[in-house]
């Protein structure tokens, strides 16, 4: 029995099947549907594919799917791992893979009072201290986390390398990139950075009580 | 006055233009306003820059300039001269004498376009050293370029180029040298004098804290850099040894200078083109060796 052009029949329906998830690929607004419906179609298509032996549209569909699900992967993680850090922590870590990494030099000074903030930064190894305040900050701080929300975009202090080391830094630019791509990461970075500002406002509301405290002490004569 | 009206920003055109901004230059002629509170005294000076520095580069670069002087309007210890030497210098130095700009006064001389304002005497063969020229192109281009030159060895070779507006094909060649504005801000060299500028007036914040009576001639140290090729250099070299040398050590607090401004004076009148600058390094230790060692935080 001839089965070509049941193979033939079959390639048209899953072409035909294939443009529809091409097409709701297209209107997806964000990123993670655009990724699920763009593997489905890798998918569809790739079985296409098989019935008319076109390998060459096999391996681009097998390269786009891994390339689709690895982002997929990443973009997922990173929704889990802010999640995860709004409910412990407060920690910035899940940043680190879209980081860059950058050696700095003792003396180097990695950004000025007043100078409009365009990135932040996380300390892994080396000293660094705040000039006009003269604080030391240790390993794994981060730098500028606020600086992206703020309206004024200044940086308040001046970071100097006092001790050589390794600094990640990403750029706020990268940061909105994924703000705008991912809802759900928006939200999650959104009240993640409010928790931050409200632990800092605490922090500073300790210190003023102390300080109020050790000022209405009766001094000894 | 300066300032108008914002453009509309819907439509196709507008989206097509914010897609492709680092290629065609950003939609922004809006010309920024004056910082609030400037003196009556100093507003000509900070207009004059803010018109030059949309001609240098763009609305966002003079915008920049504009935020710059706002951190020193109403500062305390800062009276209108001193915020007009700051205005003036600024301007100066936010407009650095790269191939660029040759070719942008060289055809602002040739139209006669130049509004009547003094033009910086231009020459029609400018010397560069080659580093210098080719950090004047995108940090992308321009970064494994210089690395290759330097494993050459060749990164500091002279180099002449022609900036004569005197025929048509040489006009044209100005104008295609001018056009490359719209990159400079990815470039090595626009790095490089970001982090000048605001090493500069983050020294000018550390003077009004630490020793208010130096501030007028930290400021002033801006004039020691000038034009380009190896004056440049070698005043961007004086710069940053009388910094790290005195001013900085002395603002950290581990020399302890009583009159900062005197010694940046004596310092610098010891700046010589010398490459080496074995006068100023002495000069230098010398006025370091001059304060008691006791006074000094870090002995």
């Amino acid at each position: 029995m001839d089965t070509s052009h049941l193979a033939e029949h079959a390639g048209t329906a899953g072409t035909l099947f294939a443009s529809i998830f091409v097409v709701a690929t297209t209107t997806m607004r964000t990123m993670i549907p655009l990724r699920v419906f763009g593997i489905l179609a890798n998918i569809v298509l790739m079985v296409t594919a098989i019935p008319s032996h076109n390998y060459l549209v096999m391996l681009v569909q097998v390269v786009m799917l891994v390339v689709n699900s690895y982002r997929l992967h990443q973009m997922l993680q990173l929704v889990r791992d802010v999640k995860k850090s709004v409910n412990s922590d407060l920690s910035m870590e899940w940043l680190k893979p879209f980081m860059t990494e950058r050696n700095c030099a003792a003396g180097e000074v990695l950004f000025y009072k007043d100078e409009k903030a365009e990135d932040m930064l996380y300390i892994v190894s080396g000293r660094f201290r705040l000039v006009e305040s003269g604080i030391e900050l240790p390993v794994g701080a981060i730098v500028g986390e606020l600086g992206m929300l703020s309206p004024s975009n200044m940086r308040t202090q001046t970071l100097e390398c006092i001790e050589a080391g390794l600094i990640l830094s990403v750029s706020y630019s990268k940061v909105e990139e994924l703000y705008v791509q991912n809802p759900a990461f928006g939200f999650y970075f959104l009240r993640l950075a409010s928790a931050r500002l409200f632990q800092n406002i605490d922090t500073l509301e300790r210190r003023l009580a102390h300080q109020v405290a050790q000022s209405a002490e009766p001094k000894p004569a | 006055m300066i300032g108008s009206a914002p453009v509309s920003d819907d439509g196709v055109l507008s989206s097509l233009r914010y897609l492709f901004a680092d290629l065609i230059g950003e939609d922004d002629d809006t010309p920024p306003f004056l910082p609030e509170g400037l003196p009556e005294a100093v507003a000509p000076v900070a207009s004059d820059a803010i018109h030059m520095l949309i001609d240098y580069q763009s609305t966002a670069y003079a915008q920049l300039y504009v935020d710059r002087l706002k951190r020193f309007v109403g500062r305390r210890g800062v009276d209108d001269a001193m915020l007009g030497e700051i205005a003036r210098l600024m301007a100066m130095r936010m407009s650095y004498q790269d191939p660029i700009r040759i070719a942008q006064l060289k055809l602002a001389q040739a139209d006669g376009t130049a509004g009547g304002a003094p033009l910086p005497p231009i020459g029609d063969v400018g010397r560069f050293r080659l580093d210098e020229l080719i950090g004047a192109l995108p940090a992308i281009v321009a970064e494994p370029v210089l690395d290759t030159l330097e494993w050459l060895g060749w990164l500091h070779k002279p180099v002449s180029i022609s900036f004569r507006a005197a025929s048509r094909l040489g006009i044209g060649r100005l104008k295609l040298e001018a056009s490359l504005r719209r990159w400079r801000r990815y470039s090595v060299r626009y790095t490089q004098e970001r982090v000048w500028v605001e090493r500069w007036l983050h020294m000018i914040d550390r003077s009004l804290t630490k020793q208010p009576k130096a501030a007028p001639e930290i400021v002033q140290t801006a004039t020691m850099i000038q034009g380009y090729g190896d004056p440049y250099r070698q005043g961007l070299a004086d710069w940053h040894a009388i910094i790290d040398g005195l001013a900085k050590p002395t603002f950290d607090g581990v020399l302890a200078l009583s009159d900062l401004a005197a010694a940046i004076t004596e310092a610098g009148a010891t700046a010589m083109p010398d490459p080496r600058q074995a006068a100023l390094k002495r000069k230098i230790a010398e006025i370091r060796a001059r304060v008691p060692a006791g006074a000094n935080a870090a002995e």
